[in-house]
């Protein structure tokens, strides 16, 4: 019994010693990341125990995405994986964070949808299209849109939660859907013959995917971020490599609960960049082949979108300072 | 043997064949429209693609789009595509289901900081445990001085009547904000979805109390302290105790949305994230493991609560 009714207050009693402990050492670095092949990746520099290698004190924690960031906001962590635009919506609405890694970008994981017998961007003109309005499945639409010669006018939109989108193509009520993996790829499988007619492979760099961390963290920590980010070079590495690449997939496959083989197409519609790739995003110019170009094309999305009143000023949102010392 | 008798207890035996059948109901219905090919069965799972260029061993299409890709395919004289009745995907049968359960509670954790299932499982109970404690702490006090006095009732009633409508998931990102990312959020959910409802639920088993028993201990000559601790009390005990065993329940039903707030833990993390990769036999799975969990623990109060007050049979019954 007497285990028992410890074991019920050891929580409490861990929040206390975490708090007393507070006072006298320096916390770990709190990160906090989610369901995407591109944070899911730091879990192989966990699992491999490089972070006590490389003498830093992390502590990552795993979220659903839309609460690592309500986390993140909220002051409870000191960096969290998110993707560009989404570093500016946190940032205009109250938790400023720095991009300072750049892990990779989508490269075919977002997609739109058709059913079948819709077999391109064109034909879904006067059509119905489920999609998350105001998130970054929107933005890759708009993208879409505009290649093809057509606007957001040219269509009729629905707004649909992304985890959902599958479900409401299999129903028939919309021609397309946009979605991200898993969600993009479970809609293919669910509705037979239905297609992806435009992806982020046809325009990379429309999503980055990155960490950021808050201003004072990366201010008065520098030195553990800079160790933080070497271990990410060595998984990239270990990723890279096609002798270990099948134990990296077997730690991430397992950090998200599927099959190792099933998670391989998940990580193969993402663009994990090496050093010298993400480099050669690092400067300022328009355009998507730019971190603070993709940033800027964000930023005009969501204000045209009201998802926030003001322009962001970029250059305050990008730090890559000590991707240039690496 | 009359089977139907208006306000009759039946013997003791037909009683628990009935309990018996209503579980066997659900789960032959259940059966029936998995295993019988004919019931429901909307899709076609393919055995042999043919020669429609899309399909795949174990694709799900619909029946009609199987029908119509395979008349096609019979046009132009090409292989027939095989495929056999199946359910959705959403709809597991039975004996997957069961697979499921048993291999979810046997798979080793694979990296280190992996939890097996019933570590997960544990944490989610510690949740609901702290969150209905702390809203007992507060709320049976409170509803039991609301139902008695009518000062109490008038003021706190009216506004707990307004906050039990405030959907208690909307309070996750003031919770995280105030109390971490961790269980005490999540804790604060369960709370919020509890106490409102306990509050009003209690006042109202007080003021059943039958008034003639205060009546008559006032005429004895109880005064305020006396009669609140030893009639109301002792008078609501046995349907205060049915209350909180329903109310238990219920901060059971709020667990999913609480556990969703802060880092993903219990075995909301595990039901969510198979529900992403559409493995559906696991999220039954683990629904069926709330509610064994729920029935159990329920079970087991009805039981002690037959120990407690013998006196009262209504109170008695499971």
């Amino acid at each position: 019994m007497s285990v028992f009714i410890r074991r019920l207050f050891s929580p409490l009693l861990g929040v206390l010693l975490s708090a007393l402990s507070a006072v006298s050492h320096a916390e770990p670095l709190k990160i906090g990341y989610s369901d995407w092949p591109g944070w899911v990746a730091w879990e192989v520099g966990i699992e491999k125990g490089w972070f006590e290698e490389a003498g830093v004190d992390v502590q990552f924690e795993w979220f659903d995405y839309v609460a690592s960031m309500d986390a993140f906001a909220a002051g409870k962590l000191d960096a969290v994986a998110m993707t560009n635009g989404d570093t500016l919506v946190t940032g205009a609405t109250g938790g400023k964070g720095v991009m300072f890694l750049i892990n990779d970008y989508s490269n075919g994981n977002d997609m739109v949808i058709a059913k079948p017998g819709i077999g391109s961007v064109k034909e879904l003109k006067g059509k119905k299209i489920g999609v998350e309005i105001g998130f970054v499945s929107h933005l890759l639409l708009l993208e879409a849109l505009k290649q093809n010669g057509m606007s957001e006018a040219d269509v009729e939109l629905v707004n649909v939660p992304t985890n959902e989108t599958p479900q409401v193509l299999a129903s028939g009520q919309v021609d397309a859907i946009v979605a991200w993996q898993p969600n993009s790829g479970a809609a293919l499988n669910l509705v037979p013959g239905s297609k992806a007619v435009f992806t982020s492979a046809d325009q990379p760099g429309l999503i980055y995917d990155v960490l950021a961390v808050t201003p004072e963290s990366l201010a008065n920590r520098r030195g553990e971020w800079l160790k933080v980010m070497k271990v990410w070079y060595r998984i990239v590495d270990y990723m890279k490599d096609p002798k270990t690449f099948d134990d990296a997939v077997k730690i991430m496959a397992s950090r998200v609960g599927v099959p190792a083989e099933e998670y391989k197409t998940f990580i193969s519609g993402t663009k994990i960049l090496t050093l010298d790739e993400a480099k050669a995003l690092m400067g300022k110019a328009e355009g998507y082949g730019s971190l603070y170009g993709s940033s800027k094309i964000s930023d005009d999305f969501n204000v045209a979108n009201k998802v926030y009143d003001k322009p962001q000023d970029i250059d305050a949102y990008i730090d890559l300072s000590l991707m240039k010392e690496m | 043997m009359q089977w139907f008798a208006a306000r009759k207890q039946l013997s003791s035996r037909p009683r628990l064949i009935l309990a018996i059948m209503s579980f066997v109901l659900p789960i032959l219905t259940w059966s029936l429209v998995s295993y019988v090919p004919w019931l429901w069965h909307p899709k076609v799972e393919i055995t042999e693609p043919g020669d429609v260029s899309y399909f795949k061993d174990g694709l799900l299409v619909d029946k009609d789009v199987f029908v119509n890709e395979a008349a096609r395919v019979s046009e132009a004289g090409g292989a027939m595509p095989e495929g056999r009745p199946a359910n959705p995907i959403y709809l597991p049968a039975p004996h997957e289901v069961v697979t499921a359960f048993y291999t979810a509670f046997t798979t080793e954790p694979k990296r280190r900081n992996e939890k097996w299932l019933h570590e997960s499982l544990w944490s989610s109970i510690q949740v609901i445990f702290w969150g209905f404690l702390i809203s007992s702490v507060f709320g049976v006090p409170l509803g039991i001085l609301a139902g008695t006095y009518d000062f109490f009732s008038r003021l706190t009633e009216p506004f707990v009547e307004f906050f039990r409508y405030l959907p208690a998931p909307a309070f996750g990102a003031l919770a995280v904000a105030i109390l971490g990312i961790y269980q005490a959020p999540k804790i604060a959910i369960i709370f919020i979805g509890t106490f409102f409802q306990q509050v009003l639920i209690i006042a109202n088993t007080t003021r059943k109390l039958d008034p003639s028993l205060l009546e008559a201990a006032q005429t004895l000559g109880a005064k305020n302290h006396a009669l609140l601790f030893r009639v109301v009390v002792p008078g609501i005990l046995p349907d205060l105790y049915k209350d909180m065993r329903i109310l238990l329940g219920w901060a059971w039903t709020y667990l999913i949305v609480a556990e969703l707030i802060g880092t993903s833990s219990g075995i909301t993390w595990f039901i969510t994230q198979q529900a992403r990769y559409k493995n559906f036999d696991n999220v039954f799975a683990a629904i069926m493991m709330i509610g064994i969990i729920g029935l159990t623990i329920d079970m087991l109060l009805a039981r002690l609560g037959r120990n407690l007050f013998p006196w009262q049979r209504a109170g008695a019954r499971a």
